[in-house]
């Protein structure tokens, strides 16, 4: 047994060996009690691994949950892509009626520019810790794109969303920062504040009261919310 | 093209539900906390969708999912444990955590793998299930956790070890039982 070491003889239970290694493994396991009796357990741990996580707890809902959500984001694709096809069909049939298809290409591009110029840039900053450093960064990036984009004329919409520990950056007698995110408010409409209220009910559970600063939205979940934007095409940063 | 950017980003998300219970699994399996997973697979989710364009071979789906889980529970411990060096993490064990075997339970055999389990470092904990739950080679594995091969191997097998031992050898002999007796 002691010319097989322990990591090859893994090796040769999890398949990584190639044909001619497996080929040696099988030579000694077949002469060797010791070995085969080894092979056997690694295998029987696999399998206890294995066994005990199949089914974890949370999975079932978790899995329901997900799945509703795809069904509806699968719908709403489609009804896109009829309305789109529709769209395009009648487009064509117009200007065909009319025109050449160079007007078509140029009426497309029209539109396309016309979209990103009228089109606000929008942008999430998700904050989920309390430790001051990251709660300042994230104050001092917001208010940094903020002023670049008014400097450069420019349209944005600006969401800061916290969750956990991020909350506190927004709790009225806790924030730091509640003198600067009032002067951020009133001198940038495009910025909203967001909290999630599972984090909020949290707290409260615990027992402790929580109030907001003025002016902060809340929403059911922060995960939600983030993907709910990212949908809707807003750009994500983490602090 | 956002039309079409929609439509593949509707068909990443239902290649996503498909391995999302792998993920979900996995991140069960190294954290032992049903809501701690959640945010992990959740948060896997938001960073595979906004970087999907990153993915560049589709067949790699699996493996890149992974890695990303295996960053979020790294930047999970960057956040929480505070940790001087991260490396400290591959052999940072959570039974002084919360487990969610009590005592009466350990008896059962699930029960005790996943408590077993959960008492390996960190680091041995994460090539384990990966390779015994989703059967990643050990080169997807290597690559997924950012580590040597041989590294692999050598935790694998420590794991094994450690396991083989919590279970067939400090297993308990007998389960106390409550027997009736004649009044």
């Amino acid at each position: 047994m002691s010319k097989i070491s322990d990591e090859y003889l893994n090796a040769f239970v999890d398949n990584q060996l190639d044909a001619e290694e497996k080929g040696l493994a099988f030579d000694a396991i077949g002469k060797d009690d010791a070995l085969r009796g080894a092979v056997c357990e690694v295998r029987e741990l696999k399998e206890m691994v294995r066994h005990a996580y199949q089914d974890p707890p949370g999975y079932r809902r978790l899995r329901e949950k997900w799945r509703s959500r795809i069904q509806l984001q699968s719908l709403a694709a489609c009804l896109m892509l009829l309305m789109v096809g529709g769209l395009s069909g009648w487009l064509v049939s117009t200007i065909s009626e009319s025109g050449t298809g160079r007007e078509l290409g140029h009426l497309f591009q029209a539109i396309s520019r016309s979209d990103r110029g009228s089109e606000p840039s929008k942008i999430m900053i998700y904050v989920g810790n309390a430790n001051p450093v990251r709660l300042r960064a994230a104050l001092d990036e917001s208010e940094n794109l903020l002023e670049d984009y008014r400097r450069d004329n420019q349209k944005l919409r600006l969401e800061i969303i916290a969750n956990d520990s991020g909350v506190d950056l927004l709790r009225a007698g806790v924030s730091r920062y509640a003198g600067r995110i009032a002067m951020m408010q009133a001198r940038y409409p495009n910025l909203s504040l967001v909290a999630c209220t599972q984090t909020l009910n949290k707290l409260q559970r615990r027992g402790v009261a929580v109030r907001l600063l003025p002016n902060i939205k809340t929403v059911t979940s922060a995960a939600d919310e983030i993907r709910k934007r990212l949908k809707e095409g807003w750009d994500y940063v983490r602090v | 093209m956002k039309i079409l950017s929609l439509l593949c980003r509707t068909d990443l998300q239902s290649q996503l539900e498909k391995i999302r219970p792998k993920l979900y699994r996995v991140a069960y399996s190294w954290s032992h906390n049903a809501a701690l997973a959640d945010d992990l697979v959740q948060e896997t989710m938001i960073k595979a969708l906004q970087n999907s364009g990153q993915l560049r071979n589709p067949d790699s789906l699996n493996g890149w999912l992974f890695t990303i889980l295996a960053n979020c529970w790294r930047d999970y411990f960057r956040q929480h444990r505070e940790m001087e060096d991260i490396e400290e993490l591959e052999d940072y064990r959570c039974v002084d955590e919360f487990t969610p075997e009590d005592g009466h339970a350990q008896s059962q055999l699930v029960s005790r793998v996943r408590h077993a389990v959960s008492r390996l470092p960190l680091g041995q904990r994460q090539v384990l299930t990966l390779v015994d739950l989703e059967e990643f080679s050990y080169v997807e594995v290597s690559g997924i956790l950012d580590i040597p091969v041989g590294t692999v191997m050598s935790r694998l097998c420590r794991a094994r070890k450690a396991l083989k031992s919590m279970l067939y050898e400090l297993a308990p002999t007998t389960a106390k039982v409550s027997h009736i007796r004649r009044i």
